[in-house]
């Protein structure tokens, strides 16, 4: 079972993510703004971590920078999560370090399996 | 969407029985929830929080009195827009629409609304950004009579020291905040409102460098400096050698501060140093398009 950092501040998008990776089986810590994420890092090790890039104070490409200049975090997924054009997503994410991109409104069929992915695509290069 | 039920200030009166009452009759957590809902579907989702809601209104000087939100006949709330008035300047800003109720002439309204606020207070002129993509508003804009005057670039630059080379022979100067003030005034180009002299030094925690090329060229760098990021960078060069000057100010920026992460917002999308900000790490995030109405 893996653990899922998710950092959102929309309720409902936070809710319906945490609802899909329950049940896939992974276990979520929901963090609604940048600062709570960066705090959560301290009490729990995730697996991977997806960031909306919209957040309301400290923006997603700060907490980006900063989780990644953690050393417990190495090696762990870092996924933006965000409604922005695709283009500009993947070039904003690629730049900031993202090891991909979600793009929203997410695909709930699809969702769980590029976790899967991501997760799977960590463990094989560790 | 939250009912409504304090006395306006003021109330204009709009089409499908829609009327605009002050912002000044909410709180700054719920205009930054109103604000959010009318842009949960946006281009670019820049949502904000009431720490930030009240930095934006105090920084920008941002007239809740002016600054308006549309109600329907069940008294809820559909949109909001924001003024900001500097002397016979206003500033249209935070504009969005309440997606239930796009489509009943409420952006227009809204906009009607703001531009009557900013005569009453007698501005001559009124400027806004519109974000390149969104044609609905850069329409509405346009059939106020507003005219495109630049595009603006909106660029970021994660943590990081520079992999290029620092040019040799230069000396670096920290400015004084006495410094500051004067030299921001002095900037030729007309910066958007949110670079705006007044702009900048409300937003405080300013710091700041003067470069001396070897020929004697100077130039300096002035920005926001809070802990994890850098906002609100301004800089100034000489016309010649603008391109060294320009590599010496950015390359040092992110040498001393090489932990932040940087934003620079509304730079001219035709400005000749842009190539050195991609050299140096920036990537663009957006574009927008500056308008401006003569009242």
């Amino acid at each position: 079972m893996s653990h899922v950092l998710v950092i959102e501040d929309n309720l409902s998008n936070a809710r319906l993510v945490a609802k899909l990776l329950n049940h896939a089986g992974h276990e979520v810590t929901l963090a609604e703004d940048g600062e709570m994420g960066l705090t959560a890092i301290s009490d729990i090790q995730p697996d991977l971590i997806l960031v909306d890039l919209g957040l309301p104070d400290m923006d997603g490409q700060t907490v980006v920078a900063l989780l990644r200049q953690e050393s417990s975090l190495n090696g762990v997924p870092i996924i933006a999560f965000t409604a922005w054009p695709q283009a500009t997503a993947y070039h904003m994410a690629q730049a900031y370090g993202c090891d991909g991109i979600i793009t929203k409104p997410i695909d709930t069929r699809t969702f769980p399996q590029l976790i899967a992915d991501y997760l799977q695509n960590a463990k094989a290069a560790q | 969407m939250a009912l409504y039920t304090s006395t306006p200030h003021f109330k204009l009166e709009g089409p499908s029985d829609q009327i605009a009452i002050p912002t000044s009759s909410f709180n700054f957590q719920e205009l930054a929830d109103i604000y959010n809902q009318s842009r949960v579907d946006y281009i670019v989702p820049m949502p904000m929080n009431a720490r930030r809601m009240e930095e934006y209104v105090r920084n920008y000087d941002i007239d809740l009195d002016a600054s308006a939100v549309s109600l329907n006949s069940n008294d809820e709330i559909t949109g909001i827009g924001m003024l900001g008035v500097r002397e016979e300047r206003a500033w249209i800003t935070r504009l969005g629409v309440i997606p239930e109720s796009r489509g009943r002439k409420t952006g227009q309204f809204l906009v009607q609304s703001l531009l009557h606020q900013a005569r009453q207070r007698q501005a001559r002129q009124v400027q806004l950004e519109v974000i390149k993509g969104n044609d609905p508003a850069y329409n509405l804009f346009l059939k106020f009579g507003f005219r495109q005057t630049r595009e603006l670039l909106i660029i970021r630059r994660p943590p990081g020291i520079p992999t290029t080379r620092q040019l040799e022979d230069v000396s670096i100067r920290p400015l004084t905040v006495h410094e500051i003030a004067p030299l921001l005034q002095q900037r030729l180009f007309k910066p958007s409102w949110i670079e705006e002299t007044a702009s900048i030094l409300k937003a405080g925690n300013l710091k700041g460098f003067e470069i001396k090329l070897e020929k004697g060229e100077t130039g300096w760098i002035i920005f926001q400096l809070k802990a994890f990021q850098m906002e609100h960078v301004v800089f100034y060069t000489p016309d010649e050698n603008r391109e060294l000057m320009t590599r010496a100010l950015l390359y040092t920026l992110h040498q001393q501060y090489a932990k932040q992460d940087t934003k620079i917002e509304n730079l001219p999308a035709d400005s000749p140093v842009w190539p050195i900000f991609e050299e140096k790490g920036y990537v663009e995030a957006f574009r927008r398009y500056e308008m401006v109405l003569e009242l």
